[in-house]
């Protein structure tokens, strides 16, 4: 078993097999992931997941309330 | 996400096993042996499972013995608290069993052990468990059952009537066996089983006991948990009533209920019974006995 979200010693990151599974938790639907922002975007929920240390955390209290139509 | 007829508060669980994360590892023997149980069955299981889910994955127990017992290709070490999971090998997440972010039809084990107990809304997670395995994936998962602690409920709750007339409830209620199965079925999990162990432990005393409960990260988090503190005369005499109840040897007893739980996301290849009269040869054939219809049976002599 590797484990590849400790790729280099730069950031973690986080596994890509893992974002293919992961939906957001209170709508089930796809998310989009932001590299730069390490952040992890519902759009049909309106959040954004944070990403810490390579790690999602997919709770909704602790998730950033996104704003479509103000600036991205 | 608070509602009131919650049983559990989850905001204090995630608090009390944060504190707990740093030492977990000297007071697991509760884990290990669930982690050990759950291996062997898996051994005893011959198929692969290339991508996994522990849920409520602790420090990491249950997903070391995981890659031992299965090799999945992909092993997802999801847990409630940063600190703990920060700890796990393989894809780490947080996420809460409450709401598990995983898509439909996306894993083919899921395994969870000693941390489904804690759930308010069981039934809610069984069903997402149950949607988020493919046909024919596995859930397989260890929880506290109700005779846990069952000494220590008792002598708590005669201290507390002694000392301030009344009781709250001071350890959490566990569901039992029967519960178990009847959520599997409604979950939708084909060929259910629920089994349970009964582990009895010795500890020096019930104060040493309580010391190892809150180092689990495990201590009372009902939100109708008592909120007095427990008096020093109180844990005084409850040192007494257990000692003089539970006894073993110069030691105390306490005893802590495993219940397994095991269930299969439906699918074709699975057995199920036969439609009613579709049998293609005769009971009484295969018993070499006559068959008699029922009207024929009472025999008018007796009468």
């Amino acid at each position: 078993m590797t484990n590849p979200t400790t790729g280099g010693k730069s950031k973690p990151r986080v596994d890509p097999k893992l974002l293919e599974i992961l939906v957001c938790p209170l709508s089930k639907t796809v998310l989009e992931y932001d590299e730069e922002r390490q952040e992890l975007i519902s759009r049909a929920s309106g959040l954004a997941y944070p990403i810490r240390d390579g790690i999602p955390i997919m709770l909704p209290d602790e998730a950033r309330v996104i704003d479509d139509d103000a600036k991205s | 996400m608070t509602r009131d007829n919650e049983l559990f508060d989850r905001a204090l669980l995630t608090r009390r096993r944060a504190r707990a994360a740093s030492n977990l590892i000297a007071h697991d023997f509760l884990l290990e042996r669930a982690a050990e149980d759950i291996g062997g069955r898996l051994e005893g299981i011959l198929r692969d499972f290339p991508v996994c889910l522990n849920i409520g994955a602790h420090h990491g127990l249950l997903g070391d013995t995981l890659v031992r017992a299965v090799k999945p290709s992909l092993l997802i070490q999801s847990e409630l608290c940063l600190p703990l999971v920060a700890q796990c090998h393989g894809a780490r997440v947080v996420a809460d069993e409450e709401l598990l972010p995983f898509a439909p039809a996306s894993l083919d084990l899921v395994v969870s052990a000693l941390a489904l107990h804690w759930v308010n809304d069981l039934p809610g997670a069984l069903i997402q468990i149950a949607r988020a395995l493919r046909p024919d994936g596995l859930f397989l998962a260890a929880v506290l059952g109700g005779r846990t602690l069952q000494e220590l409920r008792e002598v708590l709750t005669a201290a507390d009537a002694e000392v301030s007339g009344g009781a709250g409830p001071r350890v959490a209620p566990f569901a039992d066996v029967r519960d178990y199965g009847g959520l599997l079925q409604r979950a939708g999990f084909a060929l259910p089983v629920v089994d349970s162990d009964l582990i009895e432990v010795t500890y020096p005393s019930a104060r040493a006991l309580m010391d190892d409960i809150r180092a689990m990260g495990a201590a009372n988090v009902l939100k109708a948990r008592s909120k007095r503190p427990l008096l020093r005369r109180t844990l005084a005499l409850a040192e007494e009533i257990y000692r003089s109840r539970f006894a073993a040897g110069e030691r105390v007893r306490a005893s802590f209920e495993v219940i397994t739980l095991t269930g299969w996301a439906p699918d074709e290849s699975q057995q199920r019974p036969l439609a009613p009269g579709s049998a293609r040869s005769r009971l009484a054939d295969a018993l070499g006995t006559a068959e008699r219809s029922a009207g024929e049976k009472a025999d008018p002599k007796k009468r």
